[in-house]
């Protein structure tokens, strides 16, 4: 037991130093990108411009209907193939973007599309132009209703981003399978890594509630 | 002046309005009434544009325009301006207050700064009794309390024309009576009311004029009394209904 827990203690600042130096901000940079390319498919799709709504389309189907381990073989090993070389770090950012923006599209979408129509009527009826009714009819309340789809794609994201050391990143799960390699521990370490997984999702789960918290509180079930 | 000529919409190919032609007073309170499916929704909602019919044109003091071509954003606005709608569902904001709901147009209107737009807003909620709960969302408030708020909406843009689309047909008859009371005050202040509702006593007491409509056409326009006393048979049978109630 003792051993375990001195495994623990001196394996801890390399799997601290592996989780900030890339699986956070991996998740992070990937998660704010895709949240922008998700608007940006979002309002393709809902355009009335048939070609836009047709690429966004194309687009949310290959992301959501192949592996993101799939898609990063392709872009670290495949686009070399085509002449288009990228760094690793590069590969995880585009592909973790645009696997969760398609997702995150997806949730948006569906958010937007459950805004009753007679709202929409009544910023008609107001004189709102199109930006305005996106700025303060929609996007406020698309917001709130996608905000608990979008934290648990944060989530998704966060645990995903353990498949990076295929394409050769050190985040906290390849770092942990390198000590276990060497200390021949494996069980210490995998469970080591899990805590770290584990106190992220704690963070993140106890930030999603407080945010939807705020943001409900227009609504009365949770006022009552 | 509100002026309809031959204006005709049809849904998928079934005409709802058939060449209408109506010219309505300001100042005025005009009833529309008529039996289910025979237009007077989308006759309403033309005159706000929310419908766009396939001919005929549409003016409102001074401001035209003629269906068929497509119309400029300038021209809709310019023509929305004139009006107003009031749903039967209310529609009021669910994420803003009772006074953003209403001090937020004007502001996006470009008409007013948001401490004068304030300052409306809390006027028009005190005449329509809600000043009460300027801080409160549309979700804590009654149905009769969001249509009061939704008609202090439609006020604050300042139309020339208020519409009404069944205003008081989701509410219990004690919460229908305070919306009604609110809309008799705006009658008598001679405001220009649009009102199409199933609401004969109100259509009988508060009207100055009643547009019926029937086939997609007009079938009666006239005064109340005139309407009341009509022997043509739609009428009698479409009144008949009430009686029956
Ligand atoms: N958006 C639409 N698409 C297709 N058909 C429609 C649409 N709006 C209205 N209609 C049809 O047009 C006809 C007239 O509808 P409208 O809503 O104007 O009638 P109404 O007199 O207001 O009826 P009600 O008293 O039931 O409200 C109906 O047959 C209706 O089904
Ligand atoms: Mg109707």
């Amino acid at each position: 037991m003792t051993d375990f827990l001195s495994l623990w203690a001196d394996s801890l600042p390399q799997l601290l130093a592996a989780t900030v130096k890339v699986t956070v901000p991996l998740s992070i940079i990937a998660f704010v990108l895709a949240l922008v390319v998700a608007v940006l498919a979002t309002a393709m799709r809902l355009s009335r411009i048939r070609p836009l709504q047709w690429l966004s389309r194309f687009y949310v189907w290959l992301f959501r209907g192949t592996p993101i381990l799939v898609q990063l073989f392709i872009i670290f090993y495949g686009l070399p193939a085509a002449g288009i070389t990228l760094s690793a770090w590069t590969s995880a950012i585009i592909a973790f973007t645009l696997n969760t923006g398609a997702y995150a599209a997806e949730t948006l979408r569906a958010s937007v599309q459950s805004i009753p129509r007679g709202q929409l009527e009544a910023a008609r009826t107001l004189n709102y132009t199109g930006w305005q009714t996106v700025r303060h009819v929609i996007a406020p309340q698309a917001l709130r209703i996608a905000l608990p789809p979008l934290g648990n794609d944060l989530i998704d994201l966060v645990k995903g981003t353990s498949l990076v050391m295929v394409i050769t990143l050190a985040d906290v799960f390849q770092v942990g399978r390198q000590i276990a390699a060497t200390t021949f521990q494996p069980l210490a370490l995998y469970a080591e890594v899990a805590v770290v997984y584990l106190a992220i999702f704690t963070v993140l789960s106890f930030l999603q509630s407080r945010l939807e918290r705020v943001s409900n509180r227009y609504i009365r079930s949770s006022r009552a | 002046m509100l002026e309809l000529n031959d204006v005709s919409k049809s849904f998928g190919g079934t005409p709802v309005l058939k060449q209408v032609s109506l010219q309505l007073r300001g100042g005025e309170t005009t009833v529309v009434l008529g039996p289910s499916g025979s237009g007077k929704s989308t006759l309403l909602r033309t005159m706000n544009l929310l419908e766009v019919p396939e001919s005929g044109c549409l003016s409102i003091n001074g401001d035209s325009v003629t269906f068929g071509a497509t119309l400029t954003r300038k021209q809709v606005a310019a023509i929305r301006r004139r009006s107003a709608m009031v749903f039967q569902g209310y529609n009021l904001f669910p994420h803003e207050t009772v006074l953003e709901n209403v001090a937020m147009p004007p502001v996006l209107n470009g008409k007013a700064d948001r401490a004068t737009a304030r300052a409306r807003a809390t006027e028009l909620l005190g005449k329509v009794g809600m000043d009460h709960r300027l801080q409160e969302y549309p979700d804590n408030l009654s149905g009769g309390q969001q249509q009061r708020v939704a008609i202090a909406r439609a006020l604050a843009v300042e139309p020339d024309y208020l519409l009404f689309d069944e205003p008081t047909s989701a509410l219990d008859p004690e919460l229908e009576a305070e919306v009604i009371k609110v809309m008799v005050d705006l009658a008598r202040e001679r405001r220009s009311l649009v009102v199409v509702t199933h609401n004969i006593g109100f259509a009988r007491r508060v009207a100055d004029r009643i547009v019926f409509l029937a086939d997609g056409g007009i079938g009666f326009d006239g005064t109340p009394e005139g309407f009341f006393a009509s022997d043509n048979e739609r009428i009698r049978r479409y009144l008949n209904v009430f009686d029956a109630v």
